[in-house]
């Protein structure tokens, strides 16, 4: 593991909705470059912890986060942190498909406009154009750019996201279940998506599906119950996992 | 055993399949006579209104002959001076035509009664017709004037003649000379184009609607321009930047609180706040649109507020996810989506502040206003108003112009309930 510095440091993070705790005491290195799989039953508090990593849970009422998270040695938490530029750094993708009700080359753009990456026009098209490159889906578009997102296929919609969260070239993408709403044929398209990702940005991934995870990621973190009970390398953990409820998990005995 | 068992369920749900089904019917009757009865209401209403007020759409005039002297318009030099014509007897030039018609006529009570079967504006009607068209001075010219209302009214069969001559506003000597008049096809039924292009008279055959018209689709104007953004940009903040906790929860109820306060109650303020206090101009439609749109705020905020929650929050994530700040994801991506509600929430506001008319009395809105108000800061009246001065009247014309006004405010609510529609269209098409 050693090739690979930490892109992310979380220590000791808890997460209070209002009075519950949806999570405590989590800590784990995400090492740069690499794919981490979040893995674990519903409700165990794997989304809570992605969300924290981009500092979208401040969006949630009652939302508290305690402990430190780095990104490149800066605690995002920190009181001088802007999350907006958090987000902008460490973007992410949801669960269901949720392009917006525009444009394929508006939803593209969108990030580069806001933030005024580009200088021109010309320039804004590079960008949307290779994003659509990086997620292999400038073929299948290109000649309907004009064209609402929301009339493409689930998986194009999940493609398109994905390639609104790089075109402002993030340095981490944050993945919430980007798969569970898309046949299998697109959930493979999009999974060898994931793995060429890998090569420029840092990527978390929540998943429910074992084989994904043992696919596709580097190392794996199973939660249960809201604490991170193991993170060790994918393959360590799906053949000889340390903790017995990770065991009880990968084989299918609860969870 | 389970093939014991099934057959007997089959049964029951059978029968209980013939109950539910009747009770479906049964329901669906209910409905269906529920909305029949209020079409039936409508068509009742509209229909009486139609039937009083379409006369309206016409106008007896009279037909007479009539010389306009030089000196009329004409100064000593010979050119067209207005000051000259001020001082003319225009309405003496009138009579003078209507009592050729009538040599017999003789003393100063029958001339008189006379006199009042033509219109008390047609002298001001011919003065300003002769002025812009100074080549028919001294010459004979037939001229179309206006009968006064009662002429008019009797005409359209709506005076009662059977009753004893001290009972109604025509004499027996009037009612003979109309109709010889009728019978040698000197009276003739006209479209009343001056009920469009005119504001309110004395008199109900001059009496027009584009006053009132004039002064609500500025109020209207006024109240959209204030109300709009400021309801948008409410609804926005307390959907999504208010932090929960009681001064957001005390603001919640108030608003709630504020749709449901009688409308009057808002002229009140707007007397107080912006006439006394602020020395606005009274009778104005701008102060008028103000008082609206305190009225209708509440409403639109409430509207808006639910489109806003109606937008699903993935949208909101996927802007904030790629790093736009709240301000941004609300403006580029939630209203837009949120806007066919906004505008649906809007329509209903319009809709109550243009049939709206207690408020309005309070700052000074039903005065009688002779002048087509040409900006926001003109007296002007507005046309729930204008029905209520009209039929508080005592002349039958104005009951039959209050009809009339009645339809017109109906097709300009129909008119701009259906631009708001087309509006929320075009806005769902593009999202």
């Amino acid at each position: 593991m050693e090739k690979y510095p930490n892109k992310m440091t979380v220590c000791d993070v808890s997460v209070h909705y209002g009075d519950k705790r949806a999570l405590g005491g989590v800590s784990l290195d995400i090492p740069e470059n690499q794919i981490i799989a979040l893995i674990g039953a519903s409700g165990c508090g794997k989304s809570t912890f992605l969300r924290c990593l981009n500092r979208m849970n401040d969006e949630i009422s009652g939302c508290r986060v305690a402990g430190e998270i780095l990104l490149d040695e800066q605690n995002i938490y920190a009181q001088n942190v802007d999350p907006v530029l958090m987000r902008a750094r460490v973007g992410m993708v949801f669960q269901k498909p949720n392009p917006f009700p525009k444009s394929i080359f508006d939803n593209i753009a969108f990030g580069p406009r806001i933030h005024e990456i580009t200088q021109s026009e010309a320039e804004l098209k590079d960008i949307v154009h290779s994003a659509l490159e990086r997620v292999g889906m400038i073929d299948e578009v290109k000649n309907r750019l004009g064209d609402s997102a929301i009339g493409l296929s689930s998986g194009q919609q999940q493609r398109i996201c994905i390639a609104r969260a790089v075109a402002i070239a993030p340095e981490g993408v944050l993945m919430d279940e980007p798969c569970s709403a898309l046949d299998p044929i697109a959930t493979a398209k999009i999974e060898g998506l994931i793995e060429a990702l890998a090569a420029d940005y840092t990527i978390v991934i929540v998943t429910h599906s074992m084989q994904q995870a043992a696919r596709i990621s580097q190392r794996s973190a199973f939660f249960h119950l809201g604490e991170l009970i193991e993170v060790d390398g994918t393959s360590k953990i799906f053949t000889s996992p340390n903790d017995p409820r990770t065991e009880n998990y990968i084989t299918g005995r609860f969870g | 055993m389970e093939t014991k068992i099934s057959p007997r369920y089959t049964d029951m749900i059978t029968r209980s399949l013939k109950r539910r089904h009747r009770k479906e019917t049964c329901l669906r009757f209910f409905g269906l006579t529920s909305i029949l009865f209020g079409l039936a209401f409508l068509v009742i209403l509209l229909g009486n209104i139609a039937n009083n007020g379409l006369s309206a759409l016409l106008q007896t005039y009279v037909e007479l002959e009539v010389t306009v002297p030089d000196s009329a318009l004409l100064d000593a030099e010979g050119k067209v001076s207005e000051e000259v014509a001020f001082d003319t007897n225009w309405d003496g030039l009138v009579k003078k035509g209507l009592r050729a018609k009538f040599p017999d006529a003789s003393g100063m009570r029958e001339r008189r009664a006379l006199d009042q079967l033509v219109s008390a504006n047609a002298g001001f009607d011919f003065k300003t017709r002769i002025l812009h068209n100074p080549e028919l001075l001294n010459q004979p010219l037939t001229v179309w004037f206006k009968t006064s209302d009662e002429v008019d009214q009797y005409v359209k069969g709506n005076m009662n003649v059977s009753v004893d001559e001290s009972q109604r506003r025509l004499s027996d000597q009037q009612l003979a000379w109309i109709d010889e008049l009728a019978a040698s096809g000197l009276l003739e039924r006209r479209f009343n184009t001056s009920f469009f292009t005119q504001a309110d008279s004395r008199e109900p055959e001059s009496a027009g609607i584009l006053g009132a018209a004039m002064g609500s689709a500025m109020a209207i104007l006024v109240m959209l321009v204030l109300t709009l953004p400021l309801a948008v940009m409410s609804a926005i903040y307390l959907e999504y930047f208010a932090k929960p906790g009681r001064v957001t929860d005390f603001i919640e109820v108030n608003i709630n609180n504020l749709a449901a306060v009688p409308s009057i109650v808002f002229g009140l303020l707007g007397l107080a706040v912006f006439l006394n206090f602020f020395q606005m101009p009274r009778s104005a439609p701008l102060v008028g649109g103000m008082v609206l749109s305190l009225m209708t705020l509440p409403t639109i905020i409430i509207a808006s507020r639910a489109a806003i929650r109606a937008v699903p929050s993935s949208i909101r994530d996927a802007a904030l996810g790629l790093g736009a700040s709240n301000m941004q994801a609300a403006l580029d991506h939630v209203l837009p989506m949120a806007m066919p509600g906004v505008l649906t929430g809007t329509i209903i506001g319009v809709a109550q502040a243009l049939g709206e008319s207690a408020p309005l009395l309070m700052i000074g809105m039903v005065a009688f206003i002779v002048d087509v108000p040409t900006t926001v800061t003109d007296p002007a009246t507005v046309m729930p108003v204008q029905i209520f001065i009209w039929s508080n009247s005592a002349e039958r014309a104005f009951y039959e112009k209050a009809s009339l006004a009645i339809l017109f405010l109906v097709l300009f609510l129909i008119v701009m309930n259906l631009t708001a529609v087309l509006l929320r269209r075009h806005f769902e098409r593009h999202h």
